[in-house]
């Protein structure tokens, strides 16, 4: 039986706290989590609300980031729903992490690093939000994917 | 560990733009969302008998309203439809008796630039409480609910009855089922959501208590709320000096939306302006920019 | 987040609290400019207590490397906290800076 929580704060950098805090609360004791995976989550989670925060919200009066959180036995789905310019992956090249400080880019991280921290991530823009859904699996076996 | 990464635009449900709901389209597709103007340009008794989803039938009943017919015992109409073909509105008001000063309920619908829905006007009263004319100047000229210009003798007068700015009347209890009942209606039309943007600052709260969530103006929400604490730039603008601010006014919704409507903010150069709210169909964002609030 | 500086043999160290995300990274960013227009160009950034660092933060400390190598010093971390080790080896950062696990191995690398 999944459990679901939800948190709606407005967007803008302090509230990015708030957004690690609750998945901490409600991630900490399940079972299959530990240190490291928590770390992933609140990373990507810190990270996709940071994007919404910087680029969705952009030049406008900032609206709400919607984060829900199913947790099952096995694994933990995270949504997060904003109201602003939805994202374009053009914009957000990966970054060469083998590249010489003088070559590295000042910027680019962010989509990396939740795609590195989470198993799956699906995102979809439409008239009525964009929503982010990310996926991180808990079971020894990572749900028996290979 | 296989793991994927994707990233869509949903393909707008464009409806071609025929005007018209015919069979085939109704066939086509069951989740294709509707416009209003597509609604409006059915037949008439087909229009009709979709708009009467819009009432939870208790709200019309509780006045003795037939929900079917939309008379009072007496077979007089009681509620009116504004929906004319080709136009993107509905209008749909309702009242108790033939006088329209015992109106109830007003509601209106218009699509937007995106193929949404906009909710223009709610309005629930309470037919038997007294009315203030806050909606009119002294020399009878329209307010637009004290936005254009204001009444400030009907204003003070409504403030002390306990009524919010924009309020002609108290309130009606039963905003939870309306709510729920729009939900409804709009998820038969096919849509996901639903934007509106609140006239005062009571009323993007009762819209939060809704399940509403903020397109624009969270943070303008998080702002006021800051500063209507003691020793915040709002608080220290509550100088007892009006009837519109005073110090105890920090302390409710209602009190913080009159000092609003009395233009408090621009203290920090800020207007009530801007603020734009969404409903999710079906859900409820759980926004609470004032916690604990006494209304 | 706090920092808090301080001067030993051929370095300054900058010891960082709390979290290091996109709202606190610029006050850490402003610490290590701060520091290298004063001439202290040879800084140790000790993460230690640091509970969480996103990619912001690292962001800050690459630009810190930058500038110290530019005025010819250098940036050097200390890390223990095992997901900001995982923020530095997702992003290359080892290929780039020096990182030690005590405040003393960076402190003594800078002779």
């Amino acid at each position: 039986m999944a459990s679901r929580y939800r948190i709606t704060r407005a967007a803008y950098l302090a509230s990015l706290n708030d957004f690690r805090e609750f998945i901490k609360e409600h991630c900490a004791n399940m079972p299959g989590m530990n240190t490291e995976k928590l770390y992933d989550v609140q990373l990507a989670v810190d990270e996709a609300c940071t994007n919404i925060i910087s680029h969705g919200y952009a030049g406008l009066d900032p609206g709400s980031i919607i984060l829900d959180l199913e947790v099952a036995y096995d694994k933990l789905i995270v949504s997060l729903t904003d109201f602003g310019h939805s994202f374009e992956p053009s914009s957000a090249p990966i970054p060469d992490v083998e590249a010489p400080i003088e070559e590295r880019e000042q910027g680019g991280f962010g989509l990396f690093f939740i795609q590195q921290s989470m198993d799956e991530m699906d995102y979809q823009a439409t008239e009525d939000g964009n929503k982010m859904i990310l996926i991180k699996y808990l079971s020894k076996t990572d749900g028996g994917r290979q | 560990m296989k793991r994927f990464f994707r990233i869509r635009r949903e393909p707008e449900k464009v409806v071609p733009d025929l005007g018209v709901i015919s069979i085939s389209l109704l066939e086509r597709d069951a989740t294709l969302p509707f416009t209003i103007r597509q609604l409006n340009n059915l037949p008439e008794n087909v229009k009709r008998r979709v708009y009467r989803g819009i009432f939870p039938p208790t709200l019309l009943t509780r006045f003795g309203i037939d929900p079917i017919q939309w008379t009072s015992a007496n077979k007089e109409a009681m509620v009116f439809l504004k929906a004319e073909p080709n136009s993107e509105k509905v209008l749909i008001t309702a009242q108790t008796s033939p006088d329209p000063s015992t109106e109830f309920f007003a509601l209106e619908l218009a699509d937007n630039s995106l193929n949404g829905i906009e909710l223009n006007l709610i309005v629930l009263n309470d037919p038997t409480a007294q009315r203030f004319s806050i909606d009119q100047t002294e020399d009878g000229k329209p307010t637009m609910f004290g936005t254009l210009k204001r009444n400030l003798q009907a204003e003070e007068r409504a403030l002390g009855a306990g009524l919010a700015p924009g309020q002609v009347r108290a309130g009606l209890r039963g905003s939870r089922l309306v709510f729920e009942q729009i939900d409804t209606f709009l998820s038969i039309l096919g849509h996901r959501a639903y934007f509106l943007e609140p006239l005062t600052y009571a009323s993007a709260w009762v819209f939060e208590r809704r399940g509403f969530a903020y397109v624009r103006g969270h943070k303008l929400m998080d702002d006021i709320h800051r500063e209507f604490q003691p020793g915040g730039a709002l608080y220290s603008c509550l100088d007892d000096e009006s009837t519109f601010r005073r110090q105890t006014q920090a302390n409710t919704v209602r009190g913080r939306a009159w000092a609003i409507h009395d233009g408090i903010l621009e203290t920090f150069g800020a207007r009530w302006d801007n603020i734009r709210m969404v409903k999710q169909i079906g859900r409820h964002a759980g926004v609470e920019t004032f916690p604990g609030a006494i209304y | 987040m706090k920092t808090e500086m301080q001067h030993e043999n051929n370095s300054t160290i900058v010891s960082v609290s709390g979290n290091v995300d996109a709202l606190t990274a610029p006050d850490l960013a402003n610490a290590i400019v701060d520091q290298i227009s004063q001439g202290h160009v040879n800084l140790v950034v000790n993460l230690i207590a640091v509970e969480f660092m996103s990619s912001a933060g690292l962001r800050t400390l690459l630009g810190g490397v930058k500038a110290a190598r530019s005025h010819g010093g250098d940036l050097r971390l200390i890390s223990t906290n095992p997901g900001i080790d995982k923020v530095l080896k997702m992003s290359g950062f080892h290929n780039i800076a020096k990182v030690f696990s005590s405040q003393d191995e960076a402190v003594a690398s800078f002779g």
